[in-house]
């Protein structure tokens, strides 16, 4: 309770990161609700790799075009463009393929996934100072994060956040039944630009501050929890922003009562949690059929 | 091939020419067929031949490879209700009878507005038509097959249709449940004078309803289409299915 008291004071040193953890455990699970029920989860874990790879690859690139000691720009914003870039020339690539009839194969994402990685590594391995940078993203180490760079995210994540409210309608009619959306004159094709810009953005933005491993689990295990004591889209966007923003908030105060890392520390108390859950309704179900028979 | 009635100025539905396929692929090709204000056609056929393809080609979920499919009527699109197979509808989350319901509003409520009153209204008012007044709150998944297929029923009613387009609404359901649809078709049909166009192969079910007046079969990437009593005439059926090697 002290810690939660400390971290929660205006004036404690690291407010900037409990902030940006908090808005990505809020949003990024309403996110992860459209890729679940898509059924695009392999996306979910895909994309903030390929976005760690765009960060990678714009500190190289910066390295060996203009040498460490000349940035003229800040590493937060080479960085956001690296991510940026990548993941939305993926995403395009893959809407492509899928307006094609190709779909959005296993195969092909789980190749996109290895060779982000591959090519992460293979960056990070040829540039010692950006290796030290994204490391750092890789582990999930939110420590210090400028103000500036808060304020980013909270315009780009409060956009994403106004987007999602306003089409929720439209959204799920295209996520639920395509068919159906175009029946009634839905142009399903801008919907889903839509949905995957929004996906762009949260993953670019969020794997800057949260790294890769996090936003997966942010995107995916809140609105696995939530699909659990919920019912109906919206009724399950509630409960994972409201367990997402939860779970940011305890990791973080258990991360810094026990000097651990951030990210990992909510993944696994996320992991606790859909646990619990699942625990709880197994034993419910049990006591059920029991009375029943 | 008998097209029937072919007055193009009544027609909701227009094939002309039409090539329908997957991927570039035509599944069928050169067809003409007109569905005039009125009709309760049922599109028969054994499986994969192309029924459902068809109905698809209709409601604008799949465009023409070749040739032009009109959609109009009194110079304005017409409006569809869309009956899916059961099984094309996501369902990770589940939803709520009445939010699987109101997305048949979704249509005419324009976009980041939101369903007003009056189309919450109008959605319980079809639910309560289809008996289903009590189970607004439940889980769509948690209801039975023919629940499930009312349901999608008074989804597509709440579009305020022109027409309804019916993908084997019959399917996965038992013989009690399926008579029990085929009666509430034929009264909707009857009571709110509604052009259908109906996939089934239950022609068993189709035969003991009045109100399918012509057949439409789809036999080897064509058409055969006539009066109901003809087409589904056991003679007929024999022909077809064993030509299609059933």
């Amino acid at each position: 309770m002290d810690t939660l008291l400390e971290i929660l004071n205006p004036s404690f040193l690291l407010r900037n990161a409990l902030y940006g953890g908090l808005v990505i455990g809020l949003v990024a699970p309403l996110v992860g609700v459209f890729l679940l029920a898509r059924r695009l989860v392999f996306i979910g874990i895909t994309l903030p790799q390929v976005s760690t790879a765009g960060v990678a690859a714009a500190f190289v690139w910066h390295t060996y075009f203009h040498g460490h000691q000349s940035r003229d720009v800040s590493d937060f914003m080479l960085a956001l463009v690296g991510s940026t870039i990548l993941t939305f020339a993926v995403i395009l690539g893959l809407a492509f393929l899928e307006r094609r009839g190709r779909g959005l194969g296993e195969g092909r994402i789980g190749m996109l996934y290895a060779i982000a990685g591959a090519v992460t590594i293979l960056l990070l391995a040829s540039d010692r100072v950006t290796e030290i940078g994204v490391l750092g993203l890789l582990k999930g180490e939110i420590i210090a994060i400028p103000d500036i760079e808060l304020l980013i995210l909270f315009l780009g994540y409060g956009a994403i956040l106004i987007l999602l409210t306003v089409f929720h309608k439209e959204l799920v009619l295209v996520t639920v039944d395509r068919e159906m959306a175009i029946s009634l004159g839905k142009r399903v094709l801008v919907w889903d630009l839509l949905l995957f810009g929004i996906v762009g953005v949260t993953i670019s933005l969020g794997v800057l501050v949260v790294g890769p491993l996090v936003m997966f689990g942010f995107l995916i295990v809140p609105p696995m929890i939530a699909g659990r004591l919920a019912v109906g889209m919206r009724g399950v966007s509630i409960v994972a922003a409201t367990v997402g923003a939860g779970i940011a908030l305890v990791g973080f105060a258990a991360a810094y009562r026990l000097d651990l890392p951030t990210g990992p520390s909510d993944v696994a108390i996320a992991g606790v949690v859909l646990a619990v859950v699942m625990t709880w309704q197994s034993m419910r179900a049990f006591v059920f059929r029991t009375a029943v028979q | 091939m008998w097209r029937g009635r072919c007055d193009l100025a009544d027609a909701l539905i227009s094939f002309q020419d039409v090539a329908l396929g997957y991927d570039g692929v035509p599944v069928l090709e050169g067809l003409v067929l007109d569905v005039l204000a009125g009709d309760f056609l049922a599109l028969v056929g054994p499986n994969g031949c192309g029924k459902s393809t068809i109905l698809k080609g209709m409601a604008g979920i799949l465009e023409p490879l070749r040739g032009r499919i009109s959609r109009e009527i009194d110079g304005r699109p017409v409006r569809f209700g869309y009956v899916p197979q059961r099984e094309t509808i996501e369902m990770v989350f589940p939803l709520t009878v009445f939010q699987v319901a109101l997305m048949g509003t979704y249509g005419r409520v324009r976009p980041g507005r939101p369903v007003t009153h009056a189309e919450r209204e109008l959605v319980r008012g079809c639910l309560d038509d289809l008996g289903l007044g009590d189970l607004q709150r439940k889980p769509f998944p948690a209801l039975s097959g023919g629940q499930r297929q009312r349901v999608l029923i008074a989804r597509a009613l709440a579009a305020e249709p022109d027409l309804l387009l019916l993908d084997e609404p019959l399917s996965g359901i038992d013989l009690r449940a399926a008579q029990v649809i085929m009666d509430l078709i034929e009264r909707l049909h009857r009571e709110r004078r509604l052009t259908m166009v109906m996939v089934s192969h239950h022609l068993k079910v189709l035969r003991e309803h009045e109100m399918v007046r012509e057949v439409v079969w789809v036999h080897e990437g064509k058409l055969l289409r006539g009066a109901a009593a003809v087409m589904l005439a056991p003679e007929m059926v024999f022909r077809m299915m064993d030509a299609d090697g059933g």
